[in-house]
């Protein structure tokens, strides 16, 4: 059996906390004052920044370790605010089905991929790729450069069952990631997932069903996209075209921060909100420390190769 | 002594030790193999004089002087050409192309000389037989003629000695006819040759002398006339062979429990009917190109046949892939496990309970059913592994080979269809997996097996089908089949249109 410390997931995790502790330590204040990073309410504004990419990594991850790649994510949030927003707002829907339809628009986007890449052959970098632009061409056909502010239709200091609405994204990001880190290491499907990444030929020869397999990564990255859409436009309270614009970038570094591989066949779900979350530290922490403001893009970038190259120099050590 | 010699080269992988102090010489102007099993060291050893590894201890010389490689291409400036058993081409260029990539002819201000590259490769091809253009992209080029491309481009700059490693695995019997025809003439021509190889009849064919290897240490070396194949193969595997498994005839009154009837798809194979009996072995031979690899996947589901049918225990059955098949009771071992077979980047417990995982429909995946349908495969099939949770890469060809085989074994078919089951696999292996097959026949099951290794179609089939063009073109009882008769029905029309 493999020992626990050796999962992919622990460096994982052990990169976040040297993470954490480094920012709790660089910016410890002075005696008496509040620490302005390690406090309750920064915690829940890094774990509702990151949970809106963080939910959409999860599909990005399984597509990835199917042996795909799907840039379409960002436009699928920016056009799931918009749709949600639209029928709240213009057509007085209620939030609910609102939602629901924004959530049918992520479904159908990941069937029309999947259908690029599995019927017509597409590569799938340049089928999400076209896909992108039309989802965000839409979102901005629909709104005619306005913004649908949900906001105002929204109680005030929002609760949901007793808990702020502030906590939606990060419980509904953890509760997917536990579920699909489930589906993918204890059910059949997951493991086909693997299979298929790792090799599409023997993963066919062996009698798995390869393009219903991809199908159902696509349409669970659009689903999830819009998920986070549907957080996006209620916890921010808007329905706008150019929200999440390069968030697809974010959410591919995410899944390979967390340990999935472009070449396919390998990965995880869990590894992939962890990624989320160490950008999300990334972005909170930097801007706190003077002069560092303008280093944020340049900081994630370099933190990105750093530790994909200490990946593979541990992969090769194990072999 | 003038030639190519290793000295006591010793190399080590992490606790693996490739090996143990070989040292050998290559005389100057011979034919010399290198044989083994999988694992013997025989890579290692080419690697070392590529100069991709570097040995622990001990070198190679030349006529006396060390040679220190830092990559293939130095040792090509010194007289080295190699022919490496992957296939290093570039499908999208032309031969041209690949003959000179890397190390491209060229003029003023570096721009390439493609007249002199073209005339060279003209030169290079008709030297060697190859009846292609210098300008056809390698992607339209046959395996066998792929090959020779390989052998030209190790002897476009003046190759004094040329290292072949398994040149011969993917060609046909007339194929390596055409290869060694060349070979010799190479060696005619003062170029010393060292073939490392798996195929004794080949070596004892081409070669002067045989080192045999073992466990990464060398063992000795054998004049030809003063040898046998028994004496290399023993000490190739260092103990007897297995004894072969016997099993009784099948009656031929029994149902058939596979039938394949006028199955055709164009332009494959047409018209193509065979029976297999529970407990029976059927070889299907034929040369590259005659069908046989295409028909399997067929009966196997894996493309639509234009007409005909395929039955099981008499109801006939419509496979629309291979999960359709896994179900049926059919279960394919194909050829290319590397590519068709494996999956790496899951453990080898994974793999294993891969198909019967498709064939059960399972949706959770239960751990220790797992474990023990994995380890009943490992035991079966006497697969050498320390770890189930090993990738497949960390197993020799022939134990690969035996992974692929336990895949489809795990799922308890009716009917077992390979195609070529020990292509590149080592002597022991090869006598295994044979046993392997003949004891699921006399338990029961209907084999079918495609392979262009001639002696192992005598030595396993009951009945031997010949197919040529995709047609089938006799058949044969295993019992009576001599190598002539096989042959003559393979190539009939290739030769009489030749």
């Amino acid at each position: 059996m493999k020992k626990w410390w050796h999962a992919r997931e622990f460096s994982t995790v052990a990169i976040l906390a040297l993470e954490v502790l480094f920012f709790t330590w660089y910016l410890w204040p002075e005696p008496g004052r509040t620490h302005p990073f390690l406090n309750v309410g920064n915690v829940l504004l890094i774990f509702k920044y990151s949970s809106i990419y963080g939910i959409a990594a999860i599909g990005a991850a399984i597509v990835i370790i199917s042996g795909g790649i799907d840039l379409a994510p960002g436009s699928v949030i920016a056009l799931t605010t918009v749709i949600t927003g639209f029928l709240f707002v213009e057509h007085g829907w209620p939030l609910w089905s609102s939602a629901l339809v924004g959530l049918l628009v992520g479904i159908g986007a990941g069937f029309i991929s999947a259908g690029l890449i599995v019927r017509a052959r597409l590569p799938p970098f340049i089928a999400t790729l076209g896909v992108m632009g039309i989802w965000r061409g839409a979102a901005y056909i629909i709104t005619e450069a306005r913004f649908y502010d949900l906001s105002a239709k929204l109680p005030r200091d929002w609760h949901l069952a007793g808990i702020s609405v502030d906590w939606l994204g990060p419980i509904v990001m953890i509760v997917l990631a536990g579920l699909f880190q489930r589906l993918m290491t204890r059910y059949q499907w997951g493991r086909s997932v693997f299979a298929v990444g790792g090799n599409e030929t023997a993963a066919l020869f062996s009698g798995i069903p390869v393009n219903r397999v991809k199908t159902s990564a696509y349409v669970i990255s659009g689903l999830l996209a819009s998920v986070s859409g549907v957080v996006l436009a209620v916890v921010q309270g808007q329905g706008k075209a150019d929200l999440a614009n390069g968030y697809e970038l974010d959410i591919i570094a995410s899944a390979v921060v967390g340990g999935a591989s472009l070449a396919g066949g390998r990965g995880s779900v869990a590894g992939a909100v962890l990624g989320a979350l160490i950008f999300g530290v990334l972005r909170n922490a930097l801007p706190q420390i003077p002069g560092a403001t303008f280093y944020d893009r340049l900081i994630v970038g370099v933190v990105v190769i750093v530790i994909v190259v200490m990946d593979q120099v541990l992969v090769r050590r194990e072999q | 002594m003038s030639g190519l010699a290793f000295h006591d080269l010793h190399k080590s992988f992490g606790a693996v030790q490739a090996l143990r102090g070989v040292s050998f010489t290559v005389a100057r102007g011979e034919a010399h193999a290198c044989v083994g099993e999988n694992g013997a060291g025989k890579s290692t050893l080419l690697k070392i004089l590529a100069g991709i590894v570097r040995p622990d201890r001990g070198d190679v010389r030349l006529d006396d002087v060390p040679l220190h490689f830092a990559n293939p291409r130095e040792a090509l400036s010194r007289g080295i050409g190699m022919v490496y058993q992957e296939r290093l081409i570039f499908p999208s260029l032309s031969v041209t192309a690949n003959i000179f990539a890397g190390r491209e002819i060229v003029g003023r201000a570096g721009r390439l000389d493609e007249a002199a590259m073209r005339a060279r490769t003209r030169a290079l091809l008709d030297q060697l037989h190859v009846p292609i253009s210098p300008d056809v992209r390698m992607e339209h080029v046959s395996a066998a003629h792929a090959q020779l491309v390989e052998v030209a481009r190790a002897l476009a700059f003046d190759c004094q000695v040329l290292v072949l490693d398994e040149p011969t695995t993917s060609l046909t019997d007339a194929e390596v006819d055409h290869l060694f025809r060349v070979l010799m003439d190479l060696k005619a021509h003062g170029v010393t040759l060292l073939f490392v190889s798996h195929r004794l009849p080949e070596v004892f064919r081409l070669c002067d002398r045989i080192t045999v290897m073992r466990d990464g240490a060398y063992v000795g070396t054998f004049v030809k006339a003063e040898t046998t194949p028994d004496t290399i193969v023993r000490s190739m595997v260092g103990r007897e062979p297995p004894a072969r498994v016997e099993r009784s005839a099948t009656s031929a009154t029994t149902r058939p429990r596979l039938s394949i009837l006028g199955l055709t798809r164009r332009p494959w194979f047409e018209d193509v009917s065979i029976d297999v009996r529970p407990g029976e072995i059927v070889g299907i031979f034929g040369l590259v190109g005659s069908g046989r690899t295409e028909l399997l996947e067929t009966v196997f589901g894996l493309a639509k046949p234009d007409a005909g049918s395929v039955a099981i225990d008499g109801s006939a059955v419509t496979l629309r892939s291979a999960r359709d098949a896994a179900r049926a009771g059919l279960a394919l071992v194909p050829e290319d496990r590397q590519r068709l077979g494996l999956l790496f980047n899951l453990t080898l417990r994974h793999n294993l309970v891969l198909a019967r995982a498709v064939k059960t429909g399972a949706r959770r995946i239960r751990e220790a059913e797992e474990d023990a349908v994995a380890r009943e495969q490992v035991a079966n099939l006497s697969i050498k592994t320390p770890s189930l949770t090993r990738l497949p890469d960390t197993l020799s060809g022939g134990n690969q080979q035996k992974i692929v085989a336990g895949k489809w074994l795990a799922t308890a078919p009716r009917v077992l269809l390979l195609d070529e089951p020990t292509k590149g696999v080592d002597v022991g292996a090869k006598f295994e997996i044979h046993n392997i097959v003949r004891n699921h026949a006399a338990a029961g099951m209907a084999c079918l097996m495609v392979s262009s290794d001639l002696p192992e179609v005598l030595a396993l089939a009951d009945r031997i089908v010949v197919m040529r063009e995709g047609h089938v073109r006799g058949e044969l009882s295993g019992r009576d089949a001599t190598e002539e008769a096989v042959m003559q029905l393979a190539t009939h029309e290739v030769e009489a249109s030749a």
